[in-house]
């Protein structure tokens, strides 16, 4: 591939990659610099990609794997969750349990709708950094076995991390929809 | 398939990543289970609105421009 038109192909994805570089780092700064990293090492590299396959997905390898070996070493942290007991929420279950205090015609459009889209990414930055990377690679579009590939990890550890992170976000939503008190998850109150 | 295998595939029914086999199952659970239908349902929506909260972002104009010149930097066009 010319290096103009392997230029152009890349930086299609140049937003996905730094959204996602944003999620992980959780910093502007530090996404910027990810990101950068990144397309010097694709386009050095660039003899390894194979015509007529994923960019996308080569181009994320690249970004996960310059994450795991930078990033994650500079930010270390012990995993202080692996959330244990999550596997247990289940916010079909909450809200069947609400709805019938509810006066809502629609309580699951109501409480998706009542939070703003930096509160679903302020839930998603809470989430411990495996479970994130997890979700985030989701999000994009890739499969269970892309995502296993780029994380180095077996297809069930991406399938637990994908259930556990969303649960958990689905519980940090519901949380706030109650804190708010939107109607939708609104407890009767006692008289 | 009872509710539970169905409640467990879920997300994979959701993520496309069931075999012929299973989608033809957890399909036919669904269309007779209210129950997992709204479930299914809710899941779907929840799935739809993460999404959609997560990929509208786009990068910096002066990072595309950096990355741009580095990229041009690290291989002068030769014509």
């Amino acid at each position: 591939m010319a290096s103009d038109e392997f230029e152009a192909e890349a930086l299609r994805h140049l937003d996905a990659l730094y959204r996602t570089a944003l999620r992980m780092t959780r910093s502007e700064a530090d996404a910027e610099d990810l990101v950068q990293e990144t397309y010097i090492r694709a386009f050095r590299f660039r003899d390894q990609f194979t015509l007529g396959t994923n960019m996308k997905a080569w181009l994320f390898r690249i970004l996960t794997n310059t994450f795991i070996n930078t990033y994650r070493r500079k930010t270390a942290q012990p995993e202080v969750t692996d959330l244990e007991g999550i596997d247990e929420f289940s916010l079909y279950r909450r809200m069947a349990d609400d709805r019938a205090a509810s006066t809502s015609p629609d309580p699951e459009a109501e409480l998706l709708n009542s939070v703003v889209d930096t509160e679903v990414t302020d839930a998603l930055e809470e989430l411990p950094e495996k479970f994130r990377t997890t979700v985030l690679l989701d999000v994009e579009g890739f499969s269970y076995k892309e995502i296993a590939e780029m994380l180095g990890i077996p297809i069930g550890t991406v399938m637990s991390r994908l259930h556990r992170g969303r649960k958990f976000l689905q519980k940090r939503l519901y949380d706030l929809a109650r804190e708010r008190g939107i109607a939708a998850v609104r407890t009767p109150q006692k008289s | 398939m009872d509710c539970n295998d169905c409640v467990e595939r879920l997300y994979a029914f959701l993520d496309l990543e069931l075999d012929e086999k299973e989608l033809a199952s957890v399909r036919a659970h669904v269309s007779g289970c209210d129950d997992c239908g709204d479930e299914l349902g809710l899941e779907a929506r929840f799935l739809d609105r993460l999404r959609d909260c997560c990929t509208s972002e786009k990068a910096p104009m002066q990072l595309r421009e950096r990355v741009i010149l580095k990229l041009r930097g690290a291989n002068p066009p030769t014509t």
